[in-house]
């Protein structure tokens, strides 16, 4: 795999170390007078960019931390968080 | 065939003799040998027969550009003769052959060239539309490569390794050996690549003076020997490049050898920046006959007597674009091969010291000259050369034809990178353009011939590597770049395409018998880009990846068709040379865990499988039905370990939050000293783990998990809690804690032997959990739990106290004549009492409703945003969902194979699990059926893989099948 990521904690690793977590979309919405559509749209889902998007990834054969970053799903590198994300 | 035997450059001992058998006979050969060279010295000169035409091949180049020496060895076919060192013993054949290579029964084929042109797989034998079948299969007997035997079974051992380096190095030529150098003195970490067995790349064979008291050969080992002892330089010799992928990631293979201890190897290597020294490959010679046995390429006659210490023949003529061949007409003269005369395609241009050399060796040159044909079938004869016009002929009566274009270099490394390639006027090659980031080309593939710009270029992309990494190497670099400067830069290249022929049988393409009168078709045809000719006439998509056409198909291709006048090359893949799949493979690592009761229970007779990451006793003895292990747990009791259960503790300040978050059951009304069931599930509701929680104290909890979800809990957890920033900590317990269940109805005498705290009905009653130690020193933590369906005590204690917890109770309960049972007995019992696995009584679409968990969930905790409750409630009014129920099978019929389908006259569901009840001895289990076969009664047809029809009669009933009161685990 030729994407390799940096884990908050261990730093810059190979990219097999680590296991994709989706977009990010945000917290899990409130029950209340949540409509299956709106459920089924947060759940399933993507915006699919074409570009840079923040993502979740975990470290899952290192300290199995869950992380967010930012990938260009063009070239699949990861690349610094735009400031407007920040 | 006598070896020059003192040569300096040899690389083969010519005292270690090794031995081959081929057509039937014992060769010689000697240690360095590759299969084609060792061949060769014994006179072998055809190799094999070529694809479509069944023309004879012989040894044409040396690193493996095209498909002539692919030989069957030792049963793997298509292995690259000329770069496979031959080991003692080795049985090699002769590929697409019918009868020898020498005598092919195929071989009038070649006459029927006038029936197949360009793509006449595409456009004859097509109509009527019944004949392609059967003549498809006519064309695959007469037309392919190696066969490989159905049953056979890779030898030798396959391993893989993946190394991190700072710079990467491909290619271990005098540019690349720079390279390497120059990066590692900043400190760096360097992985230093190279095709051939040696270090050296085109210094290696050549003896032509460096400088005043050093030969190139001589600079080579100077080189090498200084990358050896260089401790940062870590380099493999033999190892093939792959790809480059972005983020500078690069796939190789290494071939081992006896001492490696491994066949082949998997190499990927990561590093932060990449110098390509690839260097050139040989453009080949387009004339009539040109791959005819006996034309061989520059690199490979003077190789081969440099190298290999072999003579390529008695007489040659030599028909070359580039200085190289001048210098090896020279050198191999002087080794004692009749040059009889040297034909070079450039009209001016050539280094002067060189035409005086063969001046001095009375080899005349002919400036403006090529070879126009090759004659002789199975070697060839006698040469016609011609000037490039085709004004002027001369023949010669010759045995070897040396034959090139000129260069081309191998940019392979750079475009599956995502280079672009430019054709470049002045060289003639085509040269990448926008190299990704922190790539670096170096050596000949830039253009450049002398052998210090070699060198100084390779030193100067080791800098910049260097310096792409992070290292302050500034002024190094400026007087890298200006020595470099001061240097001859790239040199004018030959612009030849072809020799003035009709091409009926100029090869363009080895490998695929592709021909240049084809490819003048395929332009008449319309066609005109060299990407879809390559495609239509199959010219470059043999296993030489395009070595042989990569760089003639762009350039006949343009000169073809009027414009685009700027040739065009076709697209790189990666594997760039061939690979076994078994080196992709790998090592097999078949790796499990053991429970810290395995060595117990293997004393005790248990059969042991591998389920899941674990190996776990499955049966106490060779009845698979487990008759005996059954009726001991319902009327006695058992001992089973469950030690691959997850175990996990939760604790902080909002673990309560986090299982809620989790689990759909209300966490925070488990009772101390109580046990809560409970169930997870996925966003969609399907469930995916049950297990039971405890609460230790506040806000810390003990919860277990099953078997094949121990590895991703705490992941999931960790996910599903990953926006609210709670404070909780999870610790894994899986391997540092052990289970052993006691099941029975004895199983309360067993424990009463064993402790001394209270496990009476009244002080332990079912669903408790209590702590306590054993035999007065092992603490327990023991939970009543009826999975098996009868009184039992799970006891939770250290793996380290897990052997010794075992043989207590096993002494505790020896004269009741308690026994271990393994989990084909856990999995009957369990099945009579109506309770399921996970992933057994589940699929991926089987949510908590339909396999009769609903109970669990508690719906009044919304605010916990549980995981999958949403899609519960949407599910609920479902009615098209699977049902989960019991079945019996009709007229005491055998129970079906867990699996099967059920049917009428579409598939309505399927088993689960079923079988014969040892308890009530009939054959029941468990179904996920359609919700309208779901009531009680329903008849159900089974259909069983190969049952011929005969569908099997089951009834839905009731469950539990045993004890539905649920009696016996509150005793």
């Amino acid at each position: 795999m030729a994407l390799t990521l940096t884990c908050p904690v261990c730093g810059k690793r190979n990219g097999y170390e680590f296991r994709y977590g989706g977009e990010d979309k945000g917290p899990r919405p409130a029950e209340e007078d949540l409509t299956p559509r709106a459920w089924c749209d947060y759940v399933h889902m993507n915006r699919c960019t074409a570009g840079i998007q923040k993502e979740w990834w975990c470290h899952k054969d290192g300290c199995g931390v869950w992380f967010t970053t930012c990938r260009d799903t063009v070239t699949n590198l990861e690349v610094d968080q735009p400031e407007a994300s920040r | 065939m006598n070896r020059l035997n003192q040569l300096p450059t040899l690389r083969i001992d010519p005292s270690r003799k090794l031995t081959l058998t081929y057509r039937g006979k014992s060769y010689q050969g000697c240690a360095g040998d590759t299969i084609a060279t060792a061949l060769y010295a014994n006179g072998v000169r055809i190799f094999g027969r070529s694809l479509k035409y069944h023309r004879p091949r012989g040894l044409y180049a040396l690193d493996g550009e095209c498909s002539n020496c692919l030989m069957q060895v030792d049963g793997i076919p298509n292995v690259r003769a000329e770069n496979t060192l031959l080991k003692d013993g080795m049985r090699v054949a002769a590929q697409n052959v019918k009868g020898s290579a020498e005598y092919d029964l195929l071989g009038f084929i070649d006459k029927l060239d006038w029936l197949m042109p360009a793509g006449f797989y595409y456009r004859s034998m097509h109509r009527p539309a019944a004949i392609w079948p059967i003549a498809m299969k006519q064309v695959r007997k007469a037309a392919g490569l190696g066969t490989l035997a159905p049953d056979f079974d890779m030898p030798g051992r396959f391993d893989e390794i993946y190394p991190t380096a700072d710079v990467c190095v491909i290619g271990g030529g005098p540019a690349g050996l720079q390279a390497a150098l120059a990066a590692a003195e900043s400190g760096l970490r360097v992985v230093l690549l190279e095709a051939r067995p040696q270090l050296g790349g085109c210094f290696d064979y050549r003896v032509s003076p460096y400088s005043e008291d050093l030969t190139l050969s001589e600079r080579a080992a100077q080189l090498a020997e200084q990358v050896m002892r260089t401790g940062n330089i870590r380099v493999f010799t033999h190892t093939f490049m792959m790809g480059a992928y972005n983020n500078n990631l690069i796939s190789a293979f290494q071939v081992g050898g006896p001492q490696a201890g491994f066949a082949e190897r998997y190499i990927e290597i990561r590093a932060q920046s990449v110098v390509v020294a690839t260097g050139c490959i040989e453009r080949p010679l387009l004339f009539e006959h040109n791959e005819r046995p006996g034309v061989m390429q520059v690199g490979c006659a003077h190789r081969l007597a440099r190298t290999y210490g072999l003579l390529p023949g008695k007489e040659a003529v030599f028909s070359v674009g580039h200085d190289l061949g001048l210098e090896a007409a020279a050198d191999l003269a002087d080794l004692g091969l009749k040059v009889h005369c040297v034909a070079d395609t450039r009209p001016d241009g050539q280094d002067p010291h060189l035409l005086l050399a063969l001046a001095e060796r009375r080899i005349p040159v002919l400036k403006g000259w090529v070879a126009k044909k090759a004659h002789g079938v199975k070697q060839i004869k006698k040469a016609t050369l011609s000037t490039v016009e085709g004004t002027i002929k001369r023949h010669f009566a010759c045995d070897v034809l040396v034959a090139s274009a000129g260069l081309t270099p191998v940019t392979g490394p750079l475009t599956t990178a995502g280079a672009r390639l430019v054709y470049d006027t002045h060289t003639g090659y085509f040269r990448p353009k926008d190299l990704p980031a922190k790539m670096f080309a170096a050596g000949r593939m830039t253009g450049c011939n002398h052998h210090f710009s070699i060198e100084a270029s390779g030193r100067r992309a080791g800098l910049q590597a260097a310096a792409a990494c992070g290292a302050d190497n500034r002024k190094a670099m400026e007087e890298a770049g200006k020595k470099l400067a001061g240097l001859p830069g790239p040199e004018r290249g030959s612009k030849l395409v072809t020799a003035p022929v009709k091409g009926r049988k100029t090869f363009i393409c080895f490998d695929e018998d592709t021909t240049v009168k084809n490819i003048r078709q395929a332009v008449k045809m319309g066609f005109d880009v060299p990407e879809l000719i390559k495609r239509f006439t199959s010219a470059g998509t043999g296993p030489g990846q395009g070595g042989i056409p990569g760089h003639n198909l762009p350039l006949y291709v343009a000169r073809c068709t009027a414009s685009p006048a700027t040739p065009r090359p076709t697209t790189v893949r990666s594997p760039l040379v061939p690979a076994f799949v078994a080196t992709f493979a790998g090592t097999n690592h078949d790796m499990s865990k053991r429970t810290p009761l395995h060595d117990g229970q293997k004393a005790a007779g248990g059969i042991f499988r591998r389920i899941g990451v674990w190996q776990r006793a499955r049966y106490f003895s060779n009845d698979l039905d487990c008759r005996e292990e059954i009726l001991n747990v319902r009327n006695n009791v058992g001992l089973l370990d469950a030690s691959t259960l997850g175990k996990f503790r939760i604790h902080g300040p909002d673990a309560l939050k986090a299982l809620q978050r989790v689990y759909v059951s209300d966490m925070s009304r488990i009772k101390p000293g109580r046990i809560r069931y409970s169930a997870m599930c996925n966003d969609d509701g399907c469930v995916i783990d049950d297990g039971v929680v405890v609460k230790m104290g506040e806000n810390d909890y003990y919860f277990t998990t099953s078997t094949a979800r121990a590895g991703a809990t705490v992941e999931w957890i960790r996910y599903h809690t990953r926006y609210d920033g709670w404070d909780f900590n999870l610790v894994n317990l899986t391997d540092a804690m052990g289970v052993v269940n006691i099941a029975g109805p004895n199983a309360r005498k067993v424990l009463e032997a064993a402790t001394d705290a209270d496990v009476s009905n009244a002080a332990f009653p079912f669903a408790g959990c209590r702590e306590f130690s054993v035999a007065g020193r092992i603490p327990v933590r023991a939970m009543r739990l009826g999975f098996v369906g009868e009184l039992s005590f799970e006891l939770h204690a250290a793996s380290s106290w897990m052997p010794a917890l075992w043989e207590i109770l096993l002494d505790a309960g020896g004269k009741l004549g308690i026994r271990a049972f393994g989990v084909e007995a856990q999995n009957v019992l369990r099945m009579e009492k109506g309770h399921v696995i996970l992933g057994q009584e589940s699929e991926q679409r089987t949510n908590l409703l339909d396999i009769g968990l609903g109970f669990l969930w508690d719906r009044a905790k919304t605010d916990s945003k549980t995981v999958g409750a949403v899609a519960l409630r949407q599910a609920e009014a479902d009615k098209g969902r699977l049902k989960l129920v019991g079945i019996a099978m009709e007229d005491d019929g055998r129970a079906p194979k867990d699996g099967s389908i059920i049917v009428d006259d579409r598939v309505r569901g399927y088993v689960c699990t079923a079988r014969k009840s040892v308890t009530t001895g009939q054959a029941v289990g468990m179904a996920l059926v359609e919700a309208q076969l779901a009531e009680i009664d329903t008849q159900l047809d089974i259909f069983e893989d190969e049952c011929r029809g005969r569908r099997l009669k089951a009834r839905v009933t009731a469950m539990p099948f045993y004890d539905p009161e649920g009696r016996r685990m509150r005793m």
